[in-house]
This record gives C-alpha cells, structure tokens and sequence, in this order.
C-alpha cells in the first residue's frame, strides 16, 4: 500500500488524469445501467398490466362474454383473461367515486358495462387480439394501451443501443487514456523493469506493482462514482415517489432473480455498487496488462 | 555449473556473433572472459542469462539447458544467477537494503530470511552500516560493493560480471577484487573485464574470445589477446 501511495505521489498529474477518466467513466456507467434497469422494469410493469379492457353492450349476456373468453383462451395467445361483471364494476366504480357521493347515487350496475380484461403473452399479439375481439358479437368498445406499450418497447431498445455504444466509447477510451497514464509511468521504470528481469523476476512480479496502483485507483475511483450516485439516487427518491405514486414496485429479472428497482433499496444499491466496481476492474485490469505488456 | 556446447549465434542479417564455442566452467570456479571489444563476450554473457538463445548447440546452466528452440524457464534460470555490471545499475529509489533485498523478493524468500541474508552480505562486502542509505550517498566502489551483495544473495550460485571494474579507480578496483576471490569457493564465477592487471595480478583460468571463437583457455593464464 505504502509503495502505491508513494507512486502516485511521484506522478500527480498523470494519477489525477486517471483519476478522473475513471471516475466519470464510473459515474456514467452507473447513470446508464440505473436508466437501462429502470426502463426495462417499467417495461416490464406495464407488459404485465391488463393491456386490452373489451366491452360489451349492456345487453350481452354472460353466457356470450364467457364465449369469447374462451375463444380467446384458445387461441393461446393470452396469459390471463378476467371477467369483471356489471357488479364488480360498480364495485370499481363505487370505490373510485367514494370522495364523491352525488356521482355514486347517479349510478348503478344496470348501466355499468360488464369486460374482459387480457393480458397478452407478447405485446406482439396485442393488435391481432384487438382486432380479433372486435369481430365478435356483443363487443362495445376495446381499449387498449398500444401507444403506450409502443412508446416504451421504443424507448428501451434505444436506451439500450445508447448504453451498448456508451459503454463501448467508454470502456475504449478509459482503457485509452489509462493505458498510456500507465506506460508513462512504466516508461519511468524501464531500468528497474529491466533489472528485475535480469535478476529473475517473473512477468508477474514486475506487473503487480503497475496494477496495484491501478486497481486501487480504479477502486478509489469507484467508491467516489458510487458515492455521488447513491447521493443523486437519494435525492430523486422525493420526487420519484410522487411520479410513480400509483405504481407499488418496479421489478425485473436478473439472471434468475426477481430483483426490485423501485422503491430504490439496498440490493439494488449494492448491485450497482458491484456492477461499477466490476467495471473498473476490468478497465484497470486490461490497461495495465498492456500498458506493462509493452516492456517485457 | 556452465557449459556450452558447439555454440554458435548467427543474427538474421547473417553476420556470426559466436561460431562453435566449447567450454564448461565447474561449480566452485573463478574465470575470467577476455577479448577485444565487439569479439562476442557479451554474446556468451547474454547466452548465459538466456536473454539470447543459441543458433545452434546446447548452453548449460545449472541445471538448465538451453538450445535454439524457445526456452520457457528464463525466470527461473536467472534465479540461480547474480550479476554485476559496469554501471552497477543500483535502483535510485530504493535505499541499500532493498536494492540487495530486490533479488530475494523476486524469490519469494520470507522477511526474517532477507533482513538476516542482506546483513550479512552487507557485512561481506563491508558496508554493514550503509544499509538505510539511498545510493546518492554513496561512492561508486561502495555502489559496486552494493551491486556484488546483491549477487550473492538468495543462493544465487553463478556470477556474472560484466566489466565490473570499468569504472572504478585502481584502489577500488582491488578492494573490490578482494571480494570476488573471498566468493570463489562458493559461487562459479565468470568475469569479462579489460584490466590487463586483474587478470595478471589474480591468475586463474583465462578465456579469451576473438572473431566470436574462444583462441585460448589457459588455466592460471595472463592476459593475452
């Protein structure tokens, strides 16, 4: 540890250089993996919401209504259909209304209509599930959230080609500038480097010390980057809240884990935490492997 | 143990550094390597810390042996050898004991070991009271003497000395003579130099190189091209 610090205090302006490369390449990867998991548990909530509401004219029977949900069933391309009758409407519709009783007493279930409620296996199917319903006797009206659904499919594969290219130009530019900061410094020590080898000294032994100044910065780095986004994460939290008001948690699959975005908690601060540290170490890793590579 | 065996070093652009070199320098041996500047003393040096592999025949260190095809255990080989050279090539930024203690480290040797080894190669070559200096404090004799100590530290059983003398004034010089010949016994010496005195004064085997060919290998030789 002593022979790092003393180091970096021999070079300060090419340490500060890397320091800050690492850091904001730090910082920025933590933005965008946040933004990256955020959306796609957004996604994710809205592909699990009822996303085609079907209803029928007040005539229809119940008998008809349970027809086409099984024909819908069937086609198998559905993963939940549900009716909610003219009663469990009225429910909805009396719970809704509750601050407002003169709405409640100019209603009642006779007028509410009875609907079906699917939920599509992929967003994919949503058209030709709608179009489908439309056809069919009994139906009123079909609602359903393509726009919406649309819109965020479109946002995530961009944020998702955004972040992909960011951390391509990042990762390439960290290692970049780090691996020439490093040469630097190894450049330096070419005698010692030399002597070492002549003295028997493995390629291994003549790296660890260029990388355990390295990785520690990297380190160092990481823990500033964490820092300031645990800091930002906090500082969103207010207004996040009220933004998300009617949503109860965001979710997502990670690898076979059900890992929960919002409200933002300790293991999603801690994946974060590792997703950046791992970053850095694979940055740190690479340059100075090849920044010591070139001299032995 | 160093042997070399029909050994030659062609370079790519054709011109011969070394053509059928023969000879074996047993454990326990002072030599000495003389020639003329340019006739391939650093050639046999550089075969012999694997830094350059043979064009063809058999070079033996210890118990490494190395031929034309690439050799993996250079690390290792160098392990067994200690070198001194004419520019001492003493770390500035390490005091006396970690310049000695360098060797030791690559070796892996625990703390308790080095400090007690370093003393007392400190002590061989006497400077037993420099070892927190930095070499900016100290002669060129006492940087050569720094560079002998951290040959002979960690078993190294083989010195190479390349001109370690070169640079250094007569009474120094013999000061530092002094401590090869206390080595000899222990350690197989080889010593390139171009002090026709040493190697006048201090007889022991002579080899002497020209055109890339050992011409003479006289065992209580002078110096004589």
């Amino acid at each position: 540890m002593n022979s790092v610090w003393s180091s970096m205090r021999r070079t300060p302006y090419q340490t500060f250089a890397s320091f800050s490369v690492l850091f904001f390449t730090l910082l920025l990867s933590g933005l965008l993996f946040i933004s990256l998991t955020f959306l796609q548990s957004l996604l994710q909530y809205v592909e699990t919401r009822p996303r085609i509401i079907v209803y029928f004219q007040i005539t229809t029977s119940e008998e008809d209504i349970f027809a086409v949900r099984d024909k819908l069933v069937e086609t198998e391309k559905t993963n939940d259909v549900t009716y909610v009758s003219k009663e469990d409407a009225y429910k909805i519709y009396k719970d809704f209304t509750q601050n407002d009783p003169l709405l409640l007493e100019m209603t009642s279930p006779d007028i509410l209509p009875a609907s079906l409620e699917i939920d599509a296996k992929q967003p994919e199917y949503l058209e030709e599930i709608v179009n489908f319903v439309r056809k069919q006797p009994g139906v009123d009206e079909v609602q359903f959230q393509k726009d919406i659904v649309d819109n965020l499919l479109h946002l995530t594969a961009r944020v998702r080609v955004t972040t992909a290219v960011f951390f391509t130009y990042l990762l390439f530019m960290s290692i970049i500038v780090l691996t020439t900061t490093t040469s630097f410094k190894v450049a330096l020590k070419k005698d010692e480097i030399s002597l070492l080898s002549l003295l028997g000294a493995t390629k291994r032994f003549i790296r660890k010390p260029f990388m355990n100044e390295i990785v520690t910065l990297g380190l160092v780095s990481s823990v500033f980057a964490n820092l300031i986004l645990v800091l930002l994460l906090l500082s969103m939290n207010p207004f996040l809240s009220g933004y998300f008001a009617g949503i109860h948690s965001l979710n997502m699959a990670f690898f076979n884990f059900n890992l929960q975005i919002w409200p933002f908690n300790l293991t999603y601060a801690l994946l974060t935490i590792g997703v950046t540290t791992v970053f850095s170490l694979l940055i740190t890793f690479i340059s100075s492997f090849w920044a010591t590579n070139r001299y032995l | 143990m160093i042997s070399f065996k029909d050994v030659s070093v062609k370079y790519p652009l054709g011109n011969i550094a070394l053509h059928n070199i023969n000879f074996t320098l047993e454990a326990g041996t002072f030599s000495y390597l003389v020639g003329p500047s340019g006739a391939g003393k650093t050639t046999i040096l550089r075969l012999i810390l694997g830094e350059l592999l043979p064009s063809s025949g058999t070079v033996k260190v210890d118990s490494f042996q190395i031929g034309n095809k690439k050799f993996k255990d250079t690390a290792k080989l160098r392990q067994v050898i200690g070198v001194v050279f004419q520019d001492f090539k003493i770390l500035a930024e390490k005091n006396i004991f970690e310049n000695i203690a360098v060797g030791m480290y690559i070796k892996g040797f625990n703390k308790a070991h080095i400090q007690q080894e370093v003393i007392e190669a400190l002590e061989v070559v006497g400077l037993p009271q420099k070892a927190h200096l930095f070499p900016a404090q100290l002669s060129a004799g006492e940087l050569q003497r720094v560079a002998i100590a951290r040959a002979i530290v960690g078993n190294r059983k083989i010195i190479l000395a390349d001109e370690p003398t070169g640079n250094l004034d007569p009474k120094t010089t013999w000061e530092i003579m002094k401590i090869f010949k206390n080595l000899e016994k222990e350690k197989t010496i080889l010593f390139a130099t171009h002090n026709t005195d040493i190697v006048n004064s201090m007889k022991r085997r002579v080899l002497v190189i020209s055109d890339g060919q050992i011409t003479k290998d006289k065992k209580k030789g002078g110096y004589e091209l």
